[in-house]
């Protein structure tokens, strides 16, 4: 592909150079010939993967189920609108709680490529936003109470489940990440996301520790982060001409 | 310069990444009021409104094998007692004027006794878990709280008062009974 891309480049070059030294020849009077230039064909389709980070981790981790596939659809040479839909469940245990989180998530919003490709190669190297949602539940498995008094050892536990339905979050997203083409049309990916806690459903008695596709919630505040991997595959559906300014 | 843009940014996120994931949640701070503890405050029983010292002041759990942590043989006024989470009735042996009868044997501990007078105090009410934090998880807070002086031939403790209506213990800067004496 790129030796023939390599080929057209050289053409377009010689052609160049063959009116350049003809119009040197030329008389001023005539007008100048709109300057020539190389045209290429972009590649504009619906990108379509799955997270692979979080089908590594549902393997590895005991605590954490979780599958994601995203979409993006390429809008502009520099444009994409993408999207995420996912579902996790997540264990939250530490010595005092045991919960499980259970939701789905979806996310949209632009990807902006800043990567300026070779012809017309297909790298990214991008950042983005999303606006994100999600609807989940806890149960909380047990529980045992905080007491700094040891004196009457053990303190009360409880090991009565207890489910808090019905909750959801609205959250925005900063993303960068990168995505390489490394065969045809078939792209693998990182990204980091960095998130903060528009809105949520806080439960009765309980607070949202873990919100699918948010990740974990902290205390001191409503910043959240993310990591994703992805495998994705392009879909071609047209292709667009551009048109690349003659290098001097 | 074409890539300064995007590398500025990778930095920010790297950094907000490790600042967030170094943060510790995991630890219940001790300033957090977590299960609050019973306030008691001793009174002089003939002029009931002053405080009053109980001397040789020995507090020890019923069905509890060890002497309460900072109450062995002491002098005090002010009597803060950790209830149990598990149960709803919490008793105390108040022993006044304790002093250790070590039954001829003073090498031997096992066989000792105390001397004193021994005042057994009923604490009765209902729990309510509460949530705090991740950290601290719930926290015990109880309702309804009330004390009786379980009586018996001698007892020094004469009477006790509570000090307001509302017998809920949920933070433990406030004393809910006062005992005269």
């Amino acid at each position: 592909m790129n030796k023939q891309h390599f080929s057209i480049y050289t053409i377009n070059m010689a052609i160049l150079l063959l009116s350049c030294a003809t119009m040197q020849a030329q008389n001023d009077s005539i007008p100048n010939k709109p300057k020539d230039s190389i045209r290429i064909q972009q590649k504009y389709g619906l990108r379509v993967g799955v997270d692979t980070g979080k089908i590594i981790r549902s393997f590895l981790d005991d605590d954490y189920t979780g599958f994601e596939v995203m979409a993006d659809f390429r809008y502009s040479n520099r444009m994409y609108i993408a999207g995420e839909l996912g579902i996790e469940e997540k264990n939250t245990v530490n010595d005092y709680l045991n919960v499980t989180t259970k939701g789905t998530y979806i996310k949209g919003g632009i990807d902006y490529n800043l990567y300026q490709n070779w012809l017309d190669m297909d790298n990214m190297v991008y950042t983005g936003f999303r606006l994100g949602a999600s609807s989940f539940s806890h149960t909380l498995n047990s529980f045992q109470t905080y007491s700094t008094n040891q004196y009457w050892a053990p303190q009360l536990t409880s090991d009565a489940s207890q489910d808090f339905n019905g909750l959801t979050a609205v959250w925005l997203e900063l993303i960068v990440g990168i995505k390489a083409e490394i065969f045809k049309n078939l792209y693998l990916g990182l990204n980091v996301q960095l998130k903060a806690l528009v809105t949520e459903k806080v439960p009765a008695n309980f607070e949202n520790i873990y919100i699918p596709g948010f990740n974990k919630t902290y205390d001191s505040s409503a910043i959240g982060a993310g990591y994703g991997y992805s495998i994705s595959y392009r879909i071609p559906l047209y292709k667009k001409e551009k048109i690349v300014a003659p290098v001097n | 310069m074409k890539y300064l843009k995007p590398l500025l940014i990778a930095t920010f996120f790297l950094v907000a990444f490790f600042v967030i994931s170094c943060e510790r949640d995991d630890i219940c701070p001790e300033s957090t009021q977590t299960t609050p503890k019973l306030v008691i405050q001793a009174y002089d029983a003939a002029v009931q409104e002053n405080r009053k010292n109980i001397f040789g002041l020995r507090i020890q759990g019923i069905d509890n094998d060890n002497v309460l942590e900072g109450y062995n043989i002491i002098t005090e006024d002010d009597l803060v007692l950790p209830l149990r989470t598990d149960a709803t009735t919490t008793q105390y042996s108040l022993r006044k004027d304790t002093s250790i009868n070590n039954n001829g044997t003073p090498e031997d501990a096992s066989d000792d006794f105390f001397n004193g007078n021994e005042d057994i105090i009923t604490i009765t009410y209902t729990t309510e878990q509460v949530y705090v934090s991740r950290a601290c998880g719930y926290k015990t807070i109880f309702n309804n709280v009330s004390l009786t002086i379980e009586p018996d031939s001698d007892n020094w403790i004469l009477s006790r008062q509570t000090t307001s209506d509302n017998q809920t213990l949920e933070n433990e800067q406030a004393a809910l009974f006062n005992i005269y004496h």
